[in-house]
């Protein structure tokens, strides 16, 4: 049994794209993504997913140091066509995981005043989801919303909330765990919880 | 078997990505007008491109599709937008809005309150609010960046000098989450106040434009006005001659051929369920 694609490429593209939607224009709102592709290990099939519902030739991606693996790269690659770049600055898409040290946000892309959509979207694959690590407010949210992802330290959220501070420029952010997927686009604000 | 000749809902799977990445972007920047790639649809312009791009690119086949024109399902441009999906996606269609997961509709919201699990796709001609203050895509572009929009004031400001108020009825631009000023589409300005934390996800589809926006869910969205002179919605002096209906947008009807006129609601979906009392 080796990696495979889409087996039904447009049909399960809507299904993904319907969930990725979803999570986008809810932020902080984990959403199904259920997935029937086998992606190379340490490539989350949801994150997998993302890339094969995305990612083509005009986009660009940039893989992590833990997501730089020969097997994901050649996955990417294939099942997608989009180029692979060594510079954060030149990605229309980011894979990462929450496992790792998330580094500098605006090193991506952030877009311009006039053209706030020539943006980075980051793809950062982690255990589970939580309600804990940060308070979320905004477009796409009624009231407020407790969210958090295992792995990501207090340093990544203040790096989410300061790129909320410079909308409509920044980088928009999806999350998958474990055949879900939750989003934090530049447009929400981010709140890091007292706790400790 | 007859397998179909062209792909799911249309459009190829990279034209999809790209309007699919688009949306994404307008959903992260609410108001913001996203550029994208329009293509050649099997109908002409003014036949609502963009927002069948958009439909296409956000359906699938467990969809319940519904398309309105002026507010009526059975329009020549509503069926053929229907027919049209039915024959590329095989979806399901209704008429009814509350069994709709996607609505694609010109010039009305629907009477009937939205939920979290449906759609709403506008098709727009022109989705730029400043252009007929500005011709230049390039100064538009930049007042957005610099929020410089006093010269839409200004153009509010000197009908209510001109004529005692406000006479933008239809396409009355609003402020999305305090920040784009965005054009909703020529809608009547009496359906502005459903823009506002709906509970429903909006799409805007500009298709000879190019260009995609969107309202998420539970945004914000203020129609521009002014403190001596609020925003206000159409009203009539008679309820609905087929239902009796006092809150829904009226359409003036001739009846007879010796010119007799009556106002009914203009969302014929909505009209029906009141007098079924559905
Ligand atoms: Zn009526």
């Amino acid at each position: 049994m080796s990696e495979q694609g889409f087996t039904d490429a447009a049909v399960e593209a809507a299904h993904a794209f319907r969930a990725i939607m979803q999570a986008m224009a809810r932020p902080g709102m984990p959403v199904p993504l259920e997935v029937k592709l086998q992606a190379p290990h340490p490539l989350d099939p949801a994150s997998a997913a993302v890339a094969l519902t995305l990612c083509d030739f005009q986009t660009p991606l940039w893989l992590s140091p833990m997501m730089a693996t020969e097997a994901v790269a050649h996955y990417l690659r294939f099942h997608t066509g989009a180029p692979l770049v060594e510079e954060r600055e030149g990605a229309h898409f980011a894979f990462l995981s929450a496992s790792e040290e998330t580094p500098a946000l605006s090193l991506f892309s952030q877009g311009t005043h006039e053209y706030p959509d020539r943006s980075a979207t980051l793809v950062i694959q982690a255990a589970t989801f939580n309600t804990r690590d940060v308070v979320l407010s905004g477009p796409g949210i009624k009231g407020t919303t407790g969210f958090g992802v295992a792995g990501l330290s207090q340093r990544f959220w203040s790096a989410m909330a300061e790129n909320h501070a410079h909308f409509p420029i920044g980088i928009d952010v999806i999350f998958a765990a474990q055949g879900r997927i939750a989003a934090l686009p530049r447009s929400t604000r981010v709140v890091l919880q007292e706790t400790v | 078997m007859n397998a179909p000749a062209y792909n799911f809902a249309y459009l190829n799977e990279q034209t999809k990505r790209m309007i699919r990445r688009a949306i994404l972007k307008a959903i992260a920047v609410p108001g913001y007008q996203v550029p994208f790639a329009s293509r050649e649809m099997p109908m002409p312009y003014g036949w609502g491109t963009g927002g069948v791009q958009v439909t296409a690119s956000v359906l699938t086949p467990d969809d319940r599709l519904k398309v309105i024109d002026q507010g009526a399902d059975d329009t020549t441009n509503a069926v053929s937008i229907r027919k049209f999906f039915v024959k590329t996606a095989g979806v399901a269609t209704t008429e009814r809005t509350e069994e709709a997961t996607i609505i694609q509709t010109r010039h009305r919201i629907p009477e009937t309150p939205l939920t979290a699990d449906q759609i709403l796709v506008f098709q727009v001609p022109i989705p730029e609010p400043l252009r007929f203050l500005e011709p230049r895509e390039t100064e538009t572009r930049k007042m957005h960046a610099l929020e410089e929009y006093g010269v839409m004031h200004v153009k509010l400001y000197e009908d209510i000098a001109q004529f005692g108020e406000i006479a933008t009825t239809y396409a009355y631009p609003a402020k999305v989450a305090d920040r784009y000023v965005f054009d909703p589409s020529p809608i009547p300005k009496f359906d502005n106040p459903k823009l506002d934390d709906c509970p429903a996800l909006q799409l805007f589809g500009a298709g000879r434009e190019k260009r995609i926006y969107a309202i998420p869910p539970h945004t914000k969205v203020k129609s521009l006005d002014f403190e001596d002179h609020p925003f206000e919605v159409q009203r009539w002096n008679e309820p609905c001659a087929l239902c009796g209906s006092r809150t829904s947008f009226l359409d003036e009807i001739v009846i007879d051929d010796k010119g007799a006129r009556m106002f009914v609601c203009s969302d014929t979906d909505f009209c029906a369920k009141q007098r079924d009392g559905r």
